[in-house]
Parts: structure tokens; C-alpha cells; sequence
């Protein structure tokens, strides 16, 4: 009795969700063959179009919470641009939007790598800067004044829902439009991807990802129509990913990889031909137009691929045309189908072995999934080769994961649902995570009658059902829960601002780096030179608006080289290097007083690594080691290390400080160690700023004295006593017999 | 300045003809800050033949360059000093500077008048050493006048200076001058002649903060919203003797006077009412300040960066947002905007070179400004900022050389359309109008330059489809309503019930099923192959139909007594069974649909 009045309940909420709900009885018929056609087809066919503002909710949602999740450090600092790469993206973005386009194109830094200088405009990836100048400029003519900074801090936050659309397409074009949401609400808030785009996190990679996603959906919708349309839509894309990331490689070698694998599973079509010969020729014409580019699509291996597909391809439709036209051509296809089948089982012998997402869509394999299972493994492999490409891993895993629970549920909340009411439906947020749940409601309830036998079909339990279902939701409950937590704990620092707590929770804001940077933009002169490692090259040119010697864009190894050998050799010696290099300030970062391990101390062996690969003669990195092989600032190390610049300018006057009573003065917290050296003093350089927790130093590089002082005393010539020999005055001298006279000439004064 | 022959035709006359001679001076010259303060408390007296309306003002010609404000008010009996109005003027044949002052009554033959003139000089002390160490103390030069500079002959006057510390390095010894702790006496002189000068000199420590504001800007933004928003842009220095060699971050810690010169934070007191303090530089925002709301102000505790020493500068942008119920009067469409032209930024400020901008609400006309004092307007310019259309006017004026009695509010006048307000929340309406109105033509109008026949056959079969999928499932879900009514019937046993029962059901079952076989008909009228799988549909729910009638009759004869209970089971079963069976059918027949 009670199940008919839960029947009965339950029947007002179903009339609400007809629209939906009448789709889930063709649902698990679409998990195995046109799954994707079903969803969309159901979706556009509802006339009230639930499923298509249930979608857009959920899109919605899902950018929303990207782009909120990424805004921990703006609400837990301020709206700043992070770390070091983004603040040179900001500088030429400033320079774009106070300047012009053309002019940011023909831009010659030279602020950066003096005296050599920086042609900025054809040595970077123009594509972020102009997005974020274009939207700026937008912003303005809408007469919305927003600092360009703000529109540089927001743009990876504000992409990062533009891709979890792109991923929704993508994944509704693979599977269906259940997977797709799922794999949208995954890509907004996987740590993987906010990694490298919270809010001031202005990097390539933010809009990249967009554009990667983007590009792969029009191309698998051009594969799937086999229009010029969507493969010209697709080759803009692919213009704007070129434009963004060096990671464009991955494209051109995916999209010909998936072309050449699909000629091999003997699923050559005219659509390909199209889609891959339009893509390749515009794509490629496109991508040279990008300065930063240029030839190298058709100079350099990573693009040969692409085009050694493309003539492949060209050959196999003249063959299968000659096929057409000719009968006594059949040996030819013999041999294709013969070498297609092989690669095959090898293919799908290795795709076994990753993931379920992979799995079910190799088991319903079509055009596009062999796509999606070629994009996991190249990504899989690219993490493997770099950790810094987790990024293009992270979208495909999202897709297939989305893809995995979606088909899981598909299967276990299905059924359940047809069993008794079910359990799903009442918890909201559910409804914004998935889609497809919602789809189910009706059927089941009124056909109580069949679960009992269709139970008895699949041998599965109500209980493993349910089970099953729990796991899963705790398992997507863990994971928003986790990737809010990585998001806030790792990846939320601008690493430019420190924070540190007290005991009793306040926070204290260690703001050393802009305190120094902003001595330097104030109170020095416009043109001076400084010299630092080069990871703070960038953030010196951004911040304190002077120029650099070597920067994060290491393009030149001599010169960094030579700023190494100049930390790493004693002062004299260093000061000839900065003199050399017209060097007006050195600045330094040391950590030793508040405890910070990223300083230049814990840096150096690099230094002098870097400077013995240049400089062998001059600097051994052996002579840094204690003769124990052991890097040491304290009395046992080495004295070369002990007297040379970068130790002498991190420690300088720091031997007299006692930070507190239970260490002995001159005690670095970094490296819990007395320093060795504590009196320090300097010939050609003077302290000339150091922030208040000594975060930053900055040495003042003294010019030329008019005369260098000796450092001996002058030889005192005495005049020497006139010595008295006994001998006789014959013998007064040594006497060499037969020796030649020499005759002094005289100057002839008169002419 | 156009007007000045005459002037100084008026002012020459003047001095010959009015017999105005100071019978008592009493001057201070306050050195304890970076600038020089400079009061004279002057009694005049008529001495002429006739009644005098004015006197005249003079400042040194070497003092004048520095000269920022110069003010003189009348020293009532009252509490309340009577400012006075002033007005430049020349004499002819003395250099510096003259002010002819307005007196508030005329002055009759012998009578006497205590006037108060308040001089502000700066940039005056000059510091030397100009480069000292850190470890050094700053030590400055003041250079003035031991004499009140006047055109008229003083009978007697006293100067006291007031400095800054107790370390006096040399002062001049005119009159033998009577040192105390901070201060020095001099006078008083007798019968001193009319613009006679005598040179002041005093050598002393001093190391208050030694800042300028080389320039600030000031935006005032009126919004009619409700918000008055000010942002100052501030580029300061500090003009004392400039640092000499290294900067020791260790000495500045450990040692309380090293660096004693060195600004390491000032306070600006804002309006009591201000809100949404910010504090931040083109790197962003300075974590370094503090805020402290007190009952009649807000101070916020401004602390650059870095300490300032001599020679060092810094720029920072300070703003805040006023609820403009206090500053913005209105009556009618005429409005009133009354605000500090400039604000406090520190105290004993120097401002060396100010510009105001002040951008009025989109609309307003007829503006008309009142500043306190004579102060440079620049064009009008237009702002543009959020939802606007044809700008924002905006009033820029400037003007050099500031002191803190500049801190004078400046009233504007100006009218505006009420109507105006709209026009922001229209242009919002608007925006969004056209946007949903776009997406609803492009959702609902078909943009096609092909048609495809099959696709829109598809889309109607499988409308169609759905709509026939609605119609099973309810009509089965009847079945389980009638299962309902008999289980009911066999615990009450009331025909009637059951019979009205039956009679609804089968009202509604014959309705539904009539709406499939019309659907089914169009499905046909379409060419699907679907329309068989209805029918099958339809033939397989008339078995199901006949179940339940058959279940129906049965419980009917159970109830009747016809039939004995386990007779009646048994049939339940295998009806109940059958009918499961043929659900099934139904729903795999409904899946492939």
C-alpha cells in the first residue's frame, strides 16, 4: 500500500518533469550506439525545453563555481598578478593597450637583457595579450573604465568557464549530453587545470586550454559532418591557440595522429578527406601569420607529421578513387586492410590498459571516440615527458571521467530508480550535477512490475545498485571538496605578497618584494641597470620598472652565465663583470632573517653550475663544496663560497644580528646555521636598500674611484747604508775578466 | 594682474597718504616644523589726517618666493577673529610683495586696531649639511628678517622664534637676543623705519619630517546615487637633507636615532564619514596602513613602503567614498556641491602643486564654481565611465604652493534634470531587451538557406513519439488506479464506490486510448514505420484491459460470495501474471519507440 501512495506522490512531481522524463525510457538504448545523436536530438525536440534550461543552468552553475573557486587569492589579498611569467604577460599587455597593436608587434625591450635587448614582439605568443587588450579595449568603448590590471588578474577565471563549455561540447559530441555536463562541472574546479589559472595567474596556459578544447570540438564536428564550415571554424581556433601557446604542437600532432589512425581502422571517409585537408592547408597558412612562428611549420620536426599525414592522405583518396574507377586494383586495399588490422589490435590492445572512460568508448567505437582515446594517450604521454603538460592531460581526463560516471549511472541509478522512488531526486544537488538523473524519474515508477524481473535479467542487487550509486556520490562529493581544498591551500599564493600566521590566527603580511621593487621604481634613476638572477628578471621589469640584465625568458645562456659567474667569484673579480655590464644595482633575495627557503642562497649552486658551463676556467662548482662534498655556510664551508658576492651581499652586517636569545647572532633560519663569515665588508659596493624583513637586498654598484687606493703600504725606500767591506778595495767588486766596455751613447742635444 | 598700473598708481598714493604707523609689534617666527609660520600681532594706529579704509601688507623680496599663505584678521574683543579680505598689490619702488587689506570698519584719526597677520613660508628652511648619513641628525639654515617688513614705521616690536629642538648650532645676535630651551627672544627694537630689513639667521636641528607633496590630484565624482567618490594620486618627497651613502636596514632596526630623520609614516585624517578606504600604488595595494575610525574622523595611518629618508620618493593613490547626503544640497533641480578643494594629507603639509577634478553627475548644466581663494581653471573636460553617454563634465582647476590653510571648501553649483536618473536603468533595460529579444529570434525563426525535408520529419515523428509515450504510461498507470478502487471495494464491500470508480476510469481510459489511435494516425500520416509498433501497442492494452475487466468481475464475484477465497487467489496469480507479461511487451515495445 504504501508504494502506490508513494506512486501517487511522486506522479505531480513526474507531470513536472514529463519533458524529461519521457527521454530516459530511450536513455540506456543510447549508452550503446548513437549515444551522442540521442541526447541532443531529445533535447532539441522538447518543445518546453527543460533539458535545454536544465543544461544551461548547469553550465551556468559551473562557470560560476570556476570562476569563483579561482578568486581565493583576490579575496585573500588583493587583485594582483602572481609569480613571474604573468608579470611580464601584464607589462606587454600594459604596453599593447597604452600603444597600439602595431607597435606592441614591433616592440624592441630595451629594459630586458641589457645591453643585448628583447625584439618582445616577435618572441611571444601574442594571443593573450591581445585577448586581454581586445577586452579591454571593449570594456572602455562600452564606457566601462576597468583597469587593464583587472582585466589581466580576471581573464583565466573568466576562460575557465568559456572551457568548461568547450568541454561540454566536446564531450556531448563524444558521448552525450550527461557526460558532457558532468565533464563541465569536472573542468571548472579540477586542481590540475586551476593550477594555472586562478584569478592573476595571467598566463598563456589560462586561454590555451580554451582554445585547445574548442579547437579539438569543431574538429570532431567537422570529422562528423564533413563540412567546411566547422573545419574553417575549426582552423580559427586552431589560429587562436597558435596564437596563444607553444602548445599548438599538440594539436598539429594529434589531429593528423587521429586522421592517420583512422585511415588505418579502415574508416576513411570523404568527411576526413575534407575535414583534414581544409584543416591542414588553413590551419597551416593561419599559424604563419603568427610572428613568433613564422616558418617553422614547415622547417621544423614537430610539425612533419602533420604534413606527411596530409600527403598520406592525399594519396589514399587518389587510390580509393583509382579503387572506384579501376577493379584491378584490389592488391592495393588487400594491403591496407592487412596493415590497418594489425595496427588495430595493436591499438586496442594498449587502450585496454588505461582508463574505463577509455574503455567504454573504445567498446562503442566511432569516428570521434577514436579521437578522444588518441587524445588520453598522447596526453598521458606529454605528463609523462613534463609535469608542466598535466595541463593538456587534465581536459581528457575530466571528458573521460565524465564520461565513466556517466555511463555508471546510466546503469545502477537507472535501475534503481525503476525499483522504488528514488533517493536521488530529492537531494538538490544532485540536480545540478547531473542531468541524467533527473531523467529517469517517471518511467520507473509506473512500471514497478518489470524492475522485479529486469533485476532478475542483471543479477545485480538493489543493494550493490545502491551501494554503488553511494560510493559514487561520495566519490564526486570528495572530489569538489578536495579541489576546493588544493585549490585554496596550493595554488591560491601570488607568491609575490607572503603571508605568515601568529599564534592567535592573525595574519601578518610579509610585503618585502613589492617594498623593494617599489625603492627601485622611486628611487633610483630611470635608465639604471639591475642585476639579479634571472627569475626575478620579469618581476624587476614589471614592478620596479627598471632594466634588467637576464630574465625568466632565458633565451640567452652566456649572458645568464655571466650573471652567475658574477655571484658566484669574490668581489673584485665580480665588480670587473658589473662593470662590464654598465651593472648599477644588484638585487638579491635572502631569506635567512624570517625563514624563507626560496632565496638566492638555496639557488646558488645553480648559479655556479651555469656560470662553470660557460666559464670552466674561472668557476669549479667543486670549490663551493666543503671538501666533505657538502654545501655548507657556515665556518666548515668552503672559503670560496664564504667569500664570494652573492654570500657576501646575502650576509652582509647580518653576523651582528640576533634574531633571538637562544641562537647566537648571525643565525639563518633558512639553513639553521651560523654563518661563517661575519665580518663582511665591502670595497665596490654599498648596501643601498634592504626590506624591512630583509627579504630583498639591494646593492648600490660604487663607480670608479678617481684613484684606487693600495691596499699595502707604500715600499719606504730607505737608502741603504753604504756597506764597508774589509777586503781591499781591488776586491771591492767582482770582476769579470775580458769584459766587454759598454759606451754609453750621449744624447746629441745640438743639431 | 591686468589692472596693474592702476594698482600700483592706488597703492603708492596710498602708502604716502595714510599716516598708519605700528605702534606695537608682536611677531613669531615658528620654526618648529618644516616650514615657517610666521604671526605678527600688529597695533595700528592713525596717525594721518584722515580715516583710513586699509592697510597694506609686505613681504620680503627674499621671503617671497616662498611665500604660501598669507592671511590677516582683526583681533576683536570677542573670541572670533574677523578675517580680513586681501588683495595684491605694488608699491612703486620697493620690492616684494604687497597685500592691501581691507579693514572691517575705517580707522579714525588716532584711533588704534590689534591686527593679526599670519605669514606661512615653505621650502624655507634649508638644510645643511644638504647630505647627511644615516647615523647624522638634520640640521637646517632659517633666514629671515629680524624686523616686521611693513611700509609703515613700527614704534616698538619683539620676535620670539620658536625651533625645533634645543641644538642651535649659531643664531644672529642682534639686540642681544635671550636664549630659553626652544625658543629665542629678540627685541624689542625701537623705532624701527618703514622697510627696513635686518637678516635673521638661525642654524638648529631639526628633524620633523621634512615632506612634500610635489603633486597631488584630486578626483571628486558625484554620483546622484548616493556616493561621493574622492581618490587622491599623490607623488611625495622628502625634501630634507638628502641621505649620504648606505642605507643600513640593521642600524634602523637596532638604533631608535638612526635615521632620525627618516619618515616612516604619517596620518591623514578623512572625513568622519568615509568608507572603503584604500591605500595602493601601481604595484597594488600597500599592506603597510591602518585605519582608526574615530568619532569625528577617520585616520588612516599612512605608511609607505619604505621609510623616507632625505632625498627619497614615493607615490600613492588614496581613496574613499562619502555618502553625498552630506556634502550635496539640492533644491529643486538646482544642486549644490560643498567640499574641501583640497583635504588633509598630513599635518604642516606643503603641497606643492595641486589639480583638482571634480566630475559632476552625466546632465548637469549651468555650472558655476565658488572657490575660496583665486585658484587656475583648465577646460573643462568630458569623463566617460560606467553607462555613460555623452559624458560626464568635469570641472580641473590647479594651483601651487599649498599649505593647510588652503583646506577650504569650495562650493559648486550646478542644475540637473531629474528625469536624467532614469536614463542609466533604462540603458540597462534596454541592453538586456535586445539580448533576450536576439535569442528568442534566433531560437524560434529558422535561419536556414536549405531545408531538409527528413529532419523536419524526424523532429515531428519523434514529437509525436513523446507525446504517445505520455499517453502509455498514463493510461497504464490507470490500470493501477483500478487495481486501487477493486482492493478498496474488497475491504468495503460498497458497490457504488466501485461502480463510479469503474465508471471514471473507463471514462478516462477510453479518452487516452482515443488520443494514441489519433496520434498513431498522424504517426501513419507521416510515413513512420512507428505507427505499426503503436498499434501493437494499442492491441497488446486491450489484453491488459481485458485483465483487469476480468480481475474486476472476479473480485465482484468474491465479494459476492461466488467464488471462495483461494479460487480467487489462484486466478488473481495467473491474471496478475499475464498482465505482467504483457506491461513488459508494452515497455520493450516502448523502448524501441
Amino acid at each position: 500500500m504504501a508504494e502506490h501512495h508513494t506512486a501517487t506522490d511522486s506522479k505531480h512531481k513526474a507531470s513536472l518533469n514529463a519533458g524529461g522524463s519521457l527521454h530516459g525510457n530511450s536513455r540506456p538504448n543510447a549508452a550503446c550506439g548513437g549515444g551522442g545523436k540521442g541526447g541532443l536530438s531529445g533535447g532539441l525536440a522538447q518543445p518546453a525545453g527543460w533539458q535545454s534550461l536544465l543544461s544551461f543552468t548547469i553550465l551556468f552553475l559551473a562557470w560560476l563555481a570556476g570562476f569563483s573557486s579561482r578568486l581565493f587569492a583576490v579575496i585573500r589579498f588583493e587583485s594582483i598578478i602572481h609569480e613571474f611569467d604573468p608579470w611580464f604577460n601584464y607589462r606587454s599587455t600594459h604596453h599593447l593597450t597604452t600603444n597600439g597593436f602595431y607597435e606592441f608587434l614591433n616592440w624592441f625591450d630595451e629594459r630586458s637583457w641589457y645591453p643585448l635587448g628583447r625584439i618582445v614582439g616577435g618572441t611571444v605568443y601574442p594571443g593573450l595579450m591581445v585577448t586581454a587588450g581586445l577586452i579591454h579595449y571593449v570594456l572602455n568603448l562600452l564606457h566601462l573604465t576597468v583597469h587593464i590590471r583587472d582585466v589581466c588578474v580576471f581573464l583565466a577565471p573568466v576562460f575557465s568557464g568559456l572551457t568548461s563549455i568547450s568541454t561540454f561540447l566536446l564531450t556531448r559530441e563524444l558521448w552525450n549530453q550527461g557526460a558532457g555536463l558532468l565533464a563541465a562541472c569536472f573542468i571548472a574546479i579540477v586542481p590540475g587545470y586551476i593550477s594555472r589559472s586562478v584569478a592573476g595567474s595571467f598566463d598563456n596556459e589560462g586561454i590555451a586550454i580554451f582554445a585547445l578544447q574548442f579547437t579539438y570540438y569543431l574538429w570532431v564536428k567537422s570529422i562528423k559532418t564533413g563540412s567546411v564550415f566547422w573545419s574553417i571554424g575549426c582552423c580559427l581556433s586552431y589560429f587562436y591557440m597558435v596564437s596563444a601557446w607553444g602548445g599548438y604542437v599538440f594539436i598539429i600532432n594529434l589531429i593528423p595522429l587521429h586522421v592517420f589512425v583512422l585511415l588505418l581502422m579502415q574508416r576513411y571517409s570523404k568527411r576526413v578527406y575534407i575535414a583534414y585537408s581544409t584543416f591542414y592547408i588553413v590551419g597551416l597558412v593561419l599559424s604563419m601569420q603568427i610572428p613568433f612562428v613564422g616558418f617553422q611549420p614547415i622547417r621544423t620536426s614537430e610539425h612533419t607529421a602533420a604534413a606527411g599525414v596530409f600527403a598520406l592522405l592525399q594519396a589514399y583518396a587518389l587510390l580509393q578513387y583509382l579503387k572506384n574507377r579501376l577493379t584491378k586494383q584490389e592488391f592495393q586495399t588487400l594491403f591496407f586492410l592487412g596493415v590497418s588490422l594489425a595496427a588495430g589490435v595493436v591499438f586496442l590492445t594498449v587502450i585496454y590498459l588505461t582508463y574505463t572512460g577509455l574503455w567504454f568508448c573504445i567498446k562503442n567505437v566511432n569516428d570521434e571516440r577514436v579521437f578522444v582515446a588518441l587524445y588520453a594517450i598522447s596526453a598521458v604521454y606529454f605528463a609523462g615527458v613534463m609535469v608542466r603538460l598535466m595541463l593538456t592531460l587534465t581536459p581528457v581526463v575530466c571528458m573521460l571521467s565524465a564520461i565513466a560516471f556517466s555511463s555508471v549511472f546510466e546503469h545502477y541509478l537507472g535501475d534503481d530508480m525503476k525499483r522504488e522512488n528514488p533517493p536521488i531526486e530529492d537531494s538538490s544537488d544532485e540536480d545540478d550535477k547531473r542531468s541524467s538523473g533527473n531523467l529517469y524519474d517517471k518511467a520507473g515508477k509506473v512500471r514497478k512490475h518489470v524492475s522485479e524481473q529486469e533485476k532478475a535479467e542483471e543479477g545485480l542487487g538493489p543493494n550493490i545498485k545502491s551501494i554503488v550509486t553511494m560510493l559514487m556520490l561520495m566519490l564526486l562529493m570528495m572530489f569538489a571538496v578536495h579541489c576546493t581544498w588544493v585549490t585554496s591551500n596550493a595554488y591560491s599564493s601570488p607568491s609575490v605578497v607572503l603571508a605568515s600566521y601568529n599564534n592567535d590566527g592573525t595574519r601578518n603580511i610579509l610585503d618585502d618584494f613589492r617594498e623593494a621593487y617599489y625603492w627601485l621604481r622611486q628611487n633610483t634613476d630611470e635608465h639604471a641597470r639591475v642585476m639579479s638572477w634571472w627569475d626575478y628578471g620579469y618581476q624587476i621589469a614589471g614592478m620596479a620598472n627598471r632594466t634588467t640584465l637576464v630574465d625568466n625568458n632565458t633565451w640567452n645562456n652566456s649572458h645568464i652565465a655571466l650573471v652567475g659567474k658574477a655571484m658566484s667569484s669574490n668581489e673584485s673579480a665580480a665588480y670587473e663583470i658589473m662593470r662590464s655590464l654598465d651593472v648599477d644595482y644588484v638585487l638579491i633575495i635572502f631569506g635567512g632573517v624570517i625563514g624563507y627557503s626560496g632565496d638566492d642562497i638555496n639557488k646558488f649552486l645553480w648559479m655556479v653550475r651555469i656560470a662553470e658551463g660557460e666559464h670552466p676556467k674561472d668557476i669549479r662548482e667543486s670549490d663551493y663544496f666543503t671538501p666533505q662534498g657538502e654545501f655548507r655556510v657556515d665556518k666548515a664551508g668552503s672559503p670560496v663560497l664564504l667569500n664570494c658576492l652573492m654570500y657576501k651581499m646575502s650576509y652582509y652586517r647580518f653576523g651582528e644580528m640576533q634574531l633571538d636569545f637562544r641562537t647566537p647572532p648571525g643565525f639563518d633560519r633558512t639553513r639553521n646555521a651560523e654563518i661563517g663569515n661575519k665580518d663582511i665588508k665591502f670595497k665596490h659596493l654599498e648596501e643601498a636598500f634592504t626590506s624591512e624583513h630583509w627579504l630583498v637586498r639591494i646593492y648600490k654598484v660604487k663607480k670608479l674611484e678617481n684613484r684606487e687606493p693600495l691596499e699595502h703600504k707604500l715600499r719606504s725606500i730607505v737608502p741603504r747604508q753604504k756597506y764597508t767591506s774589509k777586503k781591499t778595495s781591488k776586491r771591492k767588486r767582482g770582476h769579470i775578466r775580458n769584459k766587454l766596455v759598454l759606451k754609453k751613447g750621449k744624447k746629441l742635444n745640438k743639431k | 594682474m591686468e589692472s596693474l598700473p592702476i594698482q600700483v598708481q592706488l597703492g603708492y598714493i596710498n602708502y604716502i597718504a595714510n599716516g598708519l604707523v605700528n605702534e606695537e609689534v608682536k611677531r613669531t617666527v615658528d620654526l618648529s616644523t618644516h616650514i615657517a609660520k610666521i604671526t605678527a600681532e600688529i597695533l595700528l594706529l592713525n596717525q594721518g589726517d584722515s580715516a583710513v579704509h586699509s592697510f597694506i601688507l609686505a613681504v620680503e623680496p627674499e621671503l617671497a618666493p616662498n611665500l604660501a599663505y598669507v592671511g590677516a584678521s582683526v583681533k576683536g574683543d570677542e573670541e572670533e577673529d574677523g578675517i580680513l579680505e586681501l588683495k595684491q598689490t605694488m608699491i612703486q619702488g620697493q620690492s616684494g610683495e604687497f597685500y592691501k587689506v581691507q579693514l572691517p570698519s575705517s580707522l579714525a584719526v588716532g584711533a588704534k586696531l590689534r591686527v593679526k597677520v599670519e605669514t606661512v613660508l615653505s621650502h624655507i628652511l634649508r638644510p645643511f649639511p644638504t647630505h647627511i648619513t644615516q647615523a647624522e641628525r638634520q640640521l637646517v639654515v632659517f633666514q629671515g628678517n629680524h624686523y616686521l617688513y611693513s611700509p609703515y614705521p613700527t614704534r616698538s616690536q619683539t620676535t620670539r622664534v620658536r625651533l625645533a629642538s634645543k641644538t642651535v648650532e649659531s643664531y644672529t645676535k642682534l639686540g642681544n637676543p635671550s636664549k630659553s630651551d626652544e625658543a629665542i627672544e629678540y627685541g624689542p627694537f625701537r623705532d624701527v623705519a618703514p622697510f627696513s630689513e635686518d637678516a635673521l639667521k638661525v642654524h638648529y636641528e631639526n628633524n620633523t619630517p621634512f615632506l612634500t607633496i610635489s603633486s597631488i590630484t584630486r578626483i571628486i565624482e558625484v554620483s546622484h546615487w548616493g556616493n561621493i567618490a574622492v581618490e587622491e594620486t599623490i607623488d611625495m618627497r622628502h625634501t630634507g637633507a638628502f641621505l649620504k651613502g648606505p642605507f643600513s636596514r640593521y642600524d634602523y632596526q637596532r638604533q631608535s636615532d638612526s635615521g632620525i630623520s627618516s619618515v616612516k609614516s604619517f596620518k591623514t585624517i578623512l572625513p568622519a564619514s568615509a568608507q572603503d578606504v584604500y591605500y595602493r600604488d601601481e604595484i597594488g595595494n600597500i599592506s603597510t596602513s591602518h585605519l582608526q575610525i574615530l568619532e569625528d574622523s577617520v585616520e588612516v595611518e599612512v605608511r609607505p613602503r619604505f621609510p623616507l629618508f632625505g632625498g627619497w620618493k614615493t607615490h600613492y593613490i588614496l581613496g574613499y567614498n562619502l555618502p553625498s547626503y552630506e556634502y550635496l544640497y539640492t533644491l529643486g533641480d538646482q544642486y549644490a556641491l560643498k567640499m574641501r578643494l583640497v583635504d588633509h594629507v598630513y599635518d604642516d603639509q606643503v603641497i606643492d602643486s595641486l589639480t583638482v577634478k571634480l566630475i559632476l553627475p552625466e546632465g548637469a548644466r549651468n555650472i558655476h564654481v565658488e572657490t575660496p581663494y583665486p585658484i587656475d581653471r583648465i577646460p573643462d573636460q568630458l569623463h566617460y565611465t560606467y553607462l555613460d553617454t555623452f559624458g560626464r563634465p568635469v570641472l580641473v582647476a590647479s594651483k601651487n604652493n599649498l599649505v593647510e590653510q588652503h583646506i577650504q571648501d569650495v562650493v559648486v553649483h550646478y542644475t540637473f534634470n531629474k528625469v536624467l536618473m532614469l536614463q542609466e536603468p533604462l540603458l540597462v533595460v534596454g541592453a538586456f531587451y535586445i539580448l533576450f529579444f536576439t535569442v528568442i529570434i534566433y531560437v524560434r525563426l529558422d535561419f536556414s538557406i536549405t531545408k531538409d525535408p527528413a529532419a523536419e520529419v524526424r523532429m515531428k515523428v519523434s514529437s509525436i513519439t513523446e507525446q504517445v509515450l505520455t499517453l502509455v504510461n498514463k493510461r497504464l498507470g490507470l490500470y493501477r488506479h483500478m487495481d486501487e478502487v477493486v482492493n478498496r471495494y474488497k475491504q468495503s464491500r460498497d458497490t457504488g464506490a466501485l461502480n463510479s470508480g469503474r465508471k471514471i476510469l473507463e471514462a478516462d481510459h477510453r479518452t487516452l486510448t482515443n488520443d494514441i489511435s489519433s496520434l498513431q494516425a498522424r504517426l501513419k500520416a507521416e510515413g513512420s514505420d512507428l505507427a505499426d509498433k503503436v498499434g501493437e501497442v494499442q492491441k497488446l492494452d486491450g489484453q491488459v484491459k481485458e485483465l483487469v475487466c476480468r480481475s474486476w468481475q472476479e473480485a465482484e464475484r468474491l465479494v459476492a460470495g461466488k467464488v471462495k477465497k483461494e479460487a480467487y487467489i489462484d486466478n488473481e496469480k495467473t491474471l496478475s501474471s499475464k498482465r505482467l507479461e504483457l506491461v513488459t511487451r508494452i515497455d520493450s515495445l516502448l523502448d524501441t519507440l
